[in-house]
């Protein structure tokens, strides 16, 4: 029964780590279009900047996890603006843009930091006995933040004219644009908010997983997996998927080991696609 | 009706002819170095050729590595039982990979636009970890080494000589079926690329076209691993990875999406430009990044596009 339940509270940690990568995958998706290849870097972005301001600057760790929102935000923000946004309406030309994006990103920061993984490290460790089980502090501050910021998204995105701004797009531009909202304001920040997300979730989750310049490829399988169980362009979909991708691959590791988790997710994900394209919740967000 | 019947253009000959050069580049020169370069180049245009075939009806593959692996593993996998006849395998490293395509190509080609690009990255990565949950068969995470060389005609092609001119064989072989399948074919996949709705709804069978596409650039990716398998006597699921899947996808792009010589001068280009960098080959993926976006930005047509353009722009000057 332990076994079961500290799997089952890893699996909610993952679950929220992914719901944050994956709601950030999803929204650029849903509202400009666009599959982000790029996403994986933004994290992997995120994770250096928090560790280049802890190590190098001495910057105390919740600011250099701000500094490494602010810094993929911005860098999202610019190359919506001044690349992405020429070609936004052509699905293929934006693929290969994030792709070229991300491995500028990759290759800089291997050429920056070298191929061996930083001694970055979470600033709280030990442990929290609840009942049989024993959990990680680290994680449920991660789990917690993660939380927390699912929940701002939510407001931001249903609460805010921003939120209905951007939804009012992904919806129909072109009505959306007769009404007087602007898509070349619009895009870029919803890009960047997207990328912030994904910064935010590097500078949580690589001190307690690893930081290296190979960590973004796996996050942005994740992000696919993720964002296609759950529809794209749906982010309850998308938060709903992360969490049932979390506990089936902590359970998976837990009792069968090895890969298997992964396949027989990636298995399920293949026949999704092709029966089941809108993914579980069965809503057509947007024509891919 | 004339057109149909055409299975080779200026663009395709030339393919073959540059191509074929690599068989007399033993006779000049014995730098392993060069070898090397060559036979990097022969792997990739082979496999940036399965992609650009999907491409020609504008479906962006990430399913090269999935086919790549079938076709290297089918090889490695005769060896040991000593098959090792130069037709059999290569037979086999198309026919293998050209078979699994059949049923999978009946599934995912309902698939368009970014689901069909989801759905072959998908795919790549469930061969790969079914190379690692399969050790009996595939070797695991420590693939199978020591694969016999090939034999042709009773030689086993063994020596750095022998490899790189099967290699350049091969290419040419690939560039034959590829160059014959899309001139054939040329006025359907380009009808399928422009507008395939309204191609169907002229009467055009897009599904037959779109599997037949399919199942070639299956077979011509299992060459490239085929090749890749004779060059290195080993199998290993890292030459497999889907990630490696984003190279060929920038060999094709960067050297330009439009015409069958832009796989081989998008390939030469890049690995050429890799090699320079020597020691410091870890450039190479920074490097196609900033390409990529440079042909995104300011030049769709890549390499072979834009001189294209250019001759053009000089003839017309001219006159």
């Amino acid at each position: 029964m332990a076994q079961f339940l500290q799997a089952a509270i890893i699996g909610l940690s993952l679950g929220a780590q992914y719901a944050l990568l994956a709601l950030g995958f999803t929204l650029i998706f849903g509202i400009l279009g666009v599959v982000n290849f790029a996403h994986g870097g933004f994290y992997m972005l995120g994770g250096y900047v928090a560790y280049s301001c802890v190590a190098l600057l001495g910057v105390p760790y919740p600011l250099a996890v701000l500094i490494a929102v602010a810094a993929t935000a911005a860098l999202g923000w610019v190359f919506e603006l001044f690349l992405l946004e020429r070609l936004v309406d052509d699905h293929l030309a934006t693929l290969m843009l994030t792709l070229g994006l991300y491995l500028i990103l990759s290759n800089g920061l291997l050429q920056t930091f070298g191929p061996l993984a930083m001694e970055f490290r979470f600033p709280v460790s030990g442990a929290i006995r609840l009942g049989p089980v024993y959990v990680p502090q680290e994680n449920l501050i991660v789990l917690a933040i993660c939380l927390a910021a699912i929940v701002a998204l939510w407001v931001v995105l249903y609460r805010t004219d921003l939120g209905r701004g951007l939804r009012a797009l992904a919806d129909d531009r072109a009505v959306a644009m007769a009404q007087g909202l602007r898509p070349k304001l619009l895009f870029p920040m919803a890009f960047a908010l997207a990328t912030g997300l994904a910064g935010l979730t590097g500078a949580l989750v690589t001190p307690i997983l690893a930081l290296s310049p190979g960590v973004g490829d796996p996050v942005l399988a994740t992000s696919f997996l993720t964002v296609i169980l759950g529809g794209l362009g749906s982010l309850q979909g998308a938060a709903l998927a992360a969490f049932a991708v979390g506990l089936v691959e902590a359970f998976c590791s837990v009792y069968f080991g090895g890969s298997i988790g992964a396949l027989i997710l990636f298995v399920l994900v293949l026949l999704l696609l092709v029966f089941r394209p809108t993914g579980l919740l069965g809503r057509t967000v947007r024509g891919a | 009706m004339r057109n149909r019947i055409s299975l080779f253009g200026w663009p395709e000959l030339i393919a073959v002819l540059l191509l074929s050069c690599g068989f007399f580049v033993p006779m000049f020169t014995r730098s392993v170095l060069i070898y090397s370069v060559l036979n990097q180049v022969f792997i990739g245009v082979v496999a940036a050729q399965s992609v650009w075939i999907m491409l020609r009806m504008n479906l962006l593959s990430f399913a090269t590595p999935a086919f790549m692996a079938l076709g290297g593993y089918t090889v490695a996998i005769a060896g040991r039982y000593e098959i090792t006849n130069a037709f059999v395998v290569t037979a086999g490293a198309f026919l293998v990979p050209a078979l699994v395509a059949v049923p999978l190509g009946a599934l995912v080609l309902r698939l368009r636009g970014t689901y069909f690009v989801l759905v072959t990255f998908v795919l790549s990565e469930i061969v790969q970890l079914l190379i690692f949950e399969t050790p009996s068969l595939t070797g695991g995470s420590d693939g199978i080494s020591g694969v016999p060389p090939v034999t042709l005609l009773g030689t086993d092609m063994a020596t750095n000589r022998q490899v790189l001119q099967f290699c350049c064989g091969i290419a040419v072989l690939a560039t034959v079926v590829t160059g014959g399948l899309t001139r054939y074919f040329r006025q359907h996949f380009a009808a399928i690329e422009e507008n395939e709705i309204l191609a169907e709804s002229l009467g055009l069978v897009v599904w037959r076209y779109k599997a037949l596409g399919f199942v070639v650039a299956a077979g011509i990716a299992g060459l490239a691993g085929f090749a890749l398998v004779s060059m290195l006597l080993t199998a290993h699921p890292s030459s497999f990875a889907a990630a490696i899947a984003v190279d060929f996808i920038a060999y094709t792009i960067i050297g330009g999406p439009t015409s069958i010589l832009g796989p081989l001068f998008g390939t030469g280009a890049l690995v050429y430009a890799t090699n320079l960098f020597g020691t410091h080959g870890q450039y190479a993926q920074g490097l196609y990044g900033i390409l990529i976006l440079i042909v995104m930005l300011v030049a769709r047509g890549g390499i072979v596009g834009t001189v294209g353009l250019l001759f053009n722009r000089l003839r017309g000057a001219r006159r």
